[in-house]
């Protein structure tokens, strides 16, 4: 009995650490400390080398800050994770996959965002075909699901003009918003360029 | 590395990792009973149970699908599990007929009263899970850590039980054991964890977590808790591994998970091998 006990509290223990685990903010803070602590520990003599080590500790809490600052992930959504510029194209398949899933599901998480991607283009078209909504498109891993964002390249140029051919590899970068049609909201790229 | 630090900054990825391993370690647990009970293909079974009960959520307009899914597949499981060794049709007939059946009237009906665009898509990504478990809610790893913690909790007070379940039914019965009561409760768990498993591994590679994981450890160890805290180190390591390879790699998760799952028991086939280990 004292076992199971035991191994309860062990799982408590599990969990509770699972969930902190997305706490960065707590190990980044202890690192940046403990190297704080320890330049301002070191005896050198020297006040140039002290200056030196201090100046360089500096620098590395900050560059550390800088990085882990633009990664620190709030709640269920990645608004922060990479600032105001999310560039997918740096990303695995599987990633971008689900990264655009989620701006699909929580669009309002992603409004103004600058969105870089890459992928197929294609234009869609209503059914008496009098508007073409242009977009990029990646698959996941098994290819046989597609996720795709609309886009609207800067001037508003009506397709195809400007647009390039259907199936054409692109990578296109744009500012995310979402609207309304027909009671829908879709979300797209506004002022998009084509690199 | 610093790849691998990118993506851990993303909440869904994390979510995938918490979840992951934790029904990873439940499908462990009971993947040791069931291989024993010469039950292993009882979660291709129920698995395809379920696919056949989102087939009918999504008939019905169901919004949250895991309230068709997830009653049905119990009930499933306690036809297959809870009438034991003592029953006409053994375990591998009653599975694959259940199995079977509902996967055709599945897939039948979802092309009959198709909802969506892509049904293709939707099928395949149901069967194999290349995303989906990297498309979590948040709600959805609270409930599923609960679970998992619940399986876990019932796994170590009625550790006893279940061995003796397992082993021999007749003696268990004959010693004032209620193996009806335990039978049922294991079905109802496994249930739970084939709905939760298919997120992380699809319909079709749900065997594969339970199977796998205790038959690597069983290459290495002879006791029963041996074999049951290897299998759960073992299937916790696969996952875990598993879904950081496919992340980076651009690869299925499920499919990722399973390769690795294979790979291991492979080496601890061949470890076991000049170790001199007992087979199962």
């Amino acid at each position: 009995m004292r076992k199971k006990i035991f191994g309860f509290i062990g799982i408590v223990m599990m969990t509770v650490m699972l969930s902190a685990c997305g706490n960065t903010n707590s190990k980044v803070d202890q690192v940046i400390q403990n190297q704080m602590q320890e330049a301002d520990t070191v005896t050198d003599k020297s006040e140039d080398t002290k200056d030196i080590m201090e100046t360089e500790t500096d620098q590395f809490s900050e560059s550390t800050e800088n990085l882990f600052a633009e990664y620190v992930a709030e709640d269920t959504v990645s608004e922060s994770v990479l600032g105001d510029n999310i560039d997918l194209t740096v990303l695995s398949s599987t990633m971008v996959y689900s990264e655009v899933y989620n701006m699909m599901y929580s669009p309002h998480n992603y409004e103004g965002k600058t969105v870089k991607m890459n992928g197929l283009f294609v234009a869609y078209t209503n059914k008496d075909k009098s508007q073409y909504y242009p977009a990029v498109i990646i698959a996941d891993a098994t290819a046989c699901c597609l996720q795709g964002l609309e886009f609207i390249l800067e001037g508003n140029p009506a397709y195809p003009a400007g647009y390039p051919e259907v199936d054409t590899e692109i990578t296109v970068v744009g500012t995310f918003e979402t609207y309304e049609e027909d009671g829908y909201t879709y979300c797209r790229l506004q002022n998009a360029k084509i690199l | 590395m610093e790849k691998l630090l990118l993506y851990l900054a993303y909440p869904f990825v994390r979510y995938a990792l918490v979840v992951g391993v934790l029904i990873a370690l439940c499908s462990s647990l009971l993947g040791v009973t069931l291989v024993l009970k010469r039950f292993s293909f009882i979660g291709d079974g129920l698995s395809h149970v379920a696919f056949g009960a989102m087939a009918i959520s999504g008939i019905l307009g169901v919004t949250n699908d895991t309230l068709v899914v997830l009653p049905i597949t119990i009930v499933s499981a306690i036809l297959l599990l809870k009438t034991g060794q003592n029953t006409k049709i053994k375990g591998d007939a009653a599975i694959a007929m259940i199995s079977v059946g509902a996967l055709a009237f599945g897939y039948l009906l979802m092309n009959i009263f198709s909802t969506s665009s892509n049904l293709s898509g939707d099928v395949c990504s149901t069967l194999f899970g290349s995303t989906s478990i990297l498309t979590l809610r948040k709600e959805e790893v609270w409930l599923c850590a609960i679970l998992s913690v619940l399986v876990v909790l019932f796994f170590i007070f009625f550790y006893n039980k279940i061995f003796d379940v397992t082993f021999d039914e007749n003696f268990a019965r004959s010693a004032g054991t209620k193996v009806d009561l335990y039978n049922l409760i294991i079905a109802v768990i496994i249930a739970v964890i084939i709905v939760l498993a298919m997120n992380l591994v699809g319909s079709l590679l749900i065997s594969a977590l339970i199977i796998f994981p205790a038959l690597s450890a069983m290459r290495l160890f002879d006791s029963f808790k041996s074999v049951t805290i290897c299998s759960a180190i073992v299937s916790v390591i696969c996952a875990f591994g598993g879904i950081i390879v496919s992340i980076l790699a651009g690869t299925p998760v499920g499919s990722t998970i399973v390769a690795v799952d294979v790979v291991v028991f492979f080496v601890c086939f061949i470890v076991g091998k000049i170790k001199g280990g007992s087979r199962a």
